[in-house]
């Protein structure tokens, strides 16, 4: 494949393993989340330009609005659990589990 | 061109005359307006408005004169013109007459008053915008011209403002006023954007013009002439002073919405179905009104209903398409009914402020004049053969009669009539004959050549004017001339008979035991039941809706359940029953995600 495939097809594969063994934090996995996101986000923008099929142009668009949405959500979920946790460490999370 | 010259200069200087009392102070310290020097400017005012009007009765002229220009965009322009025709030229020197009069009656009644300058100031800034309003060509002058009487209306009821029940009026005043001016501002709206201009002119299809300028316009005439379902303001307005009560809710003021009506002629004239309505209102507030005026005991209360229902009946004229005999009765009922309500103010200060018929008696010995020229007044009311009222109501009531008409608004105009006989016969029976029931000790003085001049000068007009003005103008609708003596003689009749029940009534109450409460005593006692009713209902129906609506729709349905609170309410629902099934293995989850994603680059990359 062309390097501009290999650079977001890597960028997600990394983003992805960072998530899943990243697990001592909850920022980190935001973090990852978000880089995901803009992975998808420039593989988005490329494929209109390169199919020729410009009315999926605004797909990116789409997309970013939702982005931007989760990335809010989480850092409020951030925010509370810190609040109550006192950190953000993950195993804190079950720990009032009943 | 000398004609109109003549008319358009004497009735600019007449305006100017008017006003002038109330900027002179301004330029100098050392000229000052006094009650006597106001009472000497309007009478000036008045003789120079004469000319105008024996120039108007001899050749028929009039004119429109513009003065400026308001040029707001092309299309659209606002000029600031008079239109000096028949109604405005016949109007101002009755007005005059009738203001000069009320002035010089106020110069007595007012006396013993520390702002009494400011109250002629007022009076004259009234007198200024009724002139406005009736010299007006189109609805933008009007308009001001109706605001400023509105607004002087509120500051002359409330000038005892002390008093709780003066400010109540003055509100109520404006309030029922305002609900008039959504209908102008309606129709001036729609005469903005459909003709482009804001003067009355015929429709220019033969056709009618639409009902809904013409709804807005009878909406202003109800709010302003206290029609039948907005009118509580009127006997409200008692409170203020009583040369307030003769000029404004006599004569002038409340006559400006049949004048507007008129004026809209025009419009008015092809559309029925403005017309009948403009009919059964004016026929049901006459009737309301009169029927409301038999039980009362204030005095002026009983005098303020006597206008609103003879408003009833100028109303019943325009529904009748005969703009002119409604300008005719508007000019004789300003006569006897100023003078009515100045021989009522004679006769309060002279019973110590007691307003109570039930309080008076036997005042013919006290205050002959005043009770004769009461006496004229009452008769030219009820439309007594040759005085002043007789020359308007009698051609109302016969056209009434021979015209294609409602049988419903002919027969409650007729129980009006009877029942002005009635009440008007009691008022001046239980006030002026019968025994004494007033306190021994009153200060009963009318030796003051300020209420005689004043009040003999109206008498002579209640009973010369009606005579007058019907032999110099010139009817623009043929009258009726020929029908049967019995539809002929119907008001005479219909008078007579409401002359005798009340003569009747009066011998048989003189020998009750007790007060008798009937059904309809209690429906004219407490004027229809209308007052409490509307005033309590309506306030409380918009406050509460309006309460509805802004916190419980929009705050707490809008903008939290269905938005936030809602969802978030939703969710915990689930979120708390599935909270126990949660086992919280991450590594596991994250585990299979990372297993996923290894399988996926195993697979899909070329290898």
């Amino acid at each position: 494949m062309s390097y501009l495939h290999l650079s977001f097809y890597a960028a997600f594969t990394l983003s992805s393993l960072g998530l899943a063994f990243h697990r001592t934090h909850l920022i980190s996995a935001l973090l990852c989340l978000e880089s995901m996101i803009l992975s998808i986000y420039v593989a988005l923008t490329m494929w209109p330009i390169q199919m020729q099929a410009s009315s999926s142009t605004i797909l990116p668009i789409l997309i970013l609005t939702f982005s931007a949405c989760e990335a809010g959500t989480g850092l409020a979920l951030l925010v509370a659990s810190t609040r109550t946790h006192g950190s953000d460490h993950l195993h804190n999370f079950n720990l009032l589990q009943c | 061109m000398g004609t109109a010259l003549i008319l358009n200069t004497s009735t600019l200087l007449t305006l100017i005359i008017i006003t002038s009392p109330l900027f002179t102070p301004l330029l100098s310290n050392t000229l000052t307006a006094s009650p006597t020097h106001i009472v000497r400017t309007i009478k000036m005012a008045f003789m120079l408005s004469l000319l105008p009007m024996a120039l108007f009765t001899y050749s028929g002229a009039d004119t429109v004169t513009l003065c400026w220009e308001w040029k707001l965009i092309t299309n659209f322009k606002i000029p600031l013109d008079f239109k000096i025709d028949q109604y405005s030229i016949m109007f101002s020197p009755i007005a005059l007459y009738v203001t000069w009069s009320i002035l010089q009656f106020a110069t007595w009644y007012m006396a013993s008053e520390p702002h009494i300058t400011k109250f002629f100031h007022y009076l004259l800034m009234f007198l200024t915008a009724m002139m406005i309003l009736t010299t007006a060509n189109n609805m933008f002058l009007l308009f001001i011209g109706w605001e400023g009487v509105g607004i002087m209306s509120f500051l002359l009821i409330g000038w005892w403002f002390g008093r709780a029940e003066a400010n109540t009026a003055a509100l109520q005043a404006v309030l029922y006023n305002r609900i008039g001016d959504i209908g102008l501002i309606l129709s001036m709206a729609w005469l903005a954007t459909t003709t482009s201009t804001w003067q009355i002119l015929p429709p220019t299809e033969p056709g009618t013009t639409p009902t809904l300028p013409l709804l807005g316009l009878i909406l202003a005439a109800t709010g302003k002439s206290a029609q039948f379902s907005l009118h509580p303001w009127l006997p409200a307005a008692m409170e203020g002073p009583t040369p307030v009560s003769a000029l404004l809710h006599s004569s002038t003021m409340v006559v400006a919405g049949i004048f507007l009506l008129i004026r809209s002629h025009p419009m008015l004239t092809n559309n029925q179905t403005a017309l009948t309505l403009c009919l059964c209102l004016g026929a049901l507030s006459s009737l309301f009104a009169a029927t409301c005026a038999l039980t009362q005991n204030d005095i002026k209360k009983i005098i303020a209903f006597s206008t609103s229902s003879q408003l009833g009946l100028m109303m019943v004229t325009i529904g009748l398409n005969l703009p002119q005999l409604a300008f005719l009765h508007i000019s004789t009922h300003a006569f006897f009914k100023a003078m009515l309500f100045l021989c009522s103010g004679s006769i309060i200060h002279s019973m110590n402020g007691e307003q109570d018929i039930r309080k008076m008696g036997n005042l013919q010995t006290a205050l002959p004049t005043t009770t004769s020229c009461m006496t004229i007044g009452n008769l030219a009311l009820m439309g007594t053969p040759f005085l002043a009222g007789f020359y308007s109501k009698d051609p109302i009531i016969e056209s009434l009669n021979t015209s294609y008409l409602n049988a419903w608004a002919l027969s409650l105009t007729l129980l009006a009539t009877m029942f002005t006989a009635t009440y008007t016969t009691r008022m001046t029976l239980m006030v002026q004959t019968g025994p004494t029931r007033v306190s021994p000790v009153n200060p009963t003085n009318e030796n003051d050549p300020a209420i005689i001049n004043s009040i003999t000068r109206l008498a002579a007009g209640s009973m010369l004017a009606g005579l007058l003005i019907s032999s110099f103008t010139l009817p623009i609708k043929t009258p009726p001339m020929t029908m049967p003596l019995t539809t002929k003689t119907t008001a005479i009749i219909v008078s007579i008979l409401g002359l005798i029940l009340a003569l009747e009534l009066l011998n048989i109450s003189n020998t009750l035991t007790k007060p008798k409460q009937t059904p309809w005593a209690n429906f004219s006692m407490t004027l229809g039941y209308f007052n409490p009713l509307t005033h309590r209902i309506s306030s409380s129906l918009s406050l509460g809706n309006s309460q509805k609506l802004a916190l419980s729709l929009v705050d707490l349905s809008w903008y939290k359940k269905i938005g936030p609170e809602g969802i978030a309410s939703l969710q915990q629902t689930i979120t708390k029953s599935s909270t126990s099934m949660h086992t919280g293995l991450i590594k596991a989850y994250l585990g299979t995600f990372a297993l996923s994603t290894i399988i996926l680059i195993l697979t899909t990359t070329h290898l």
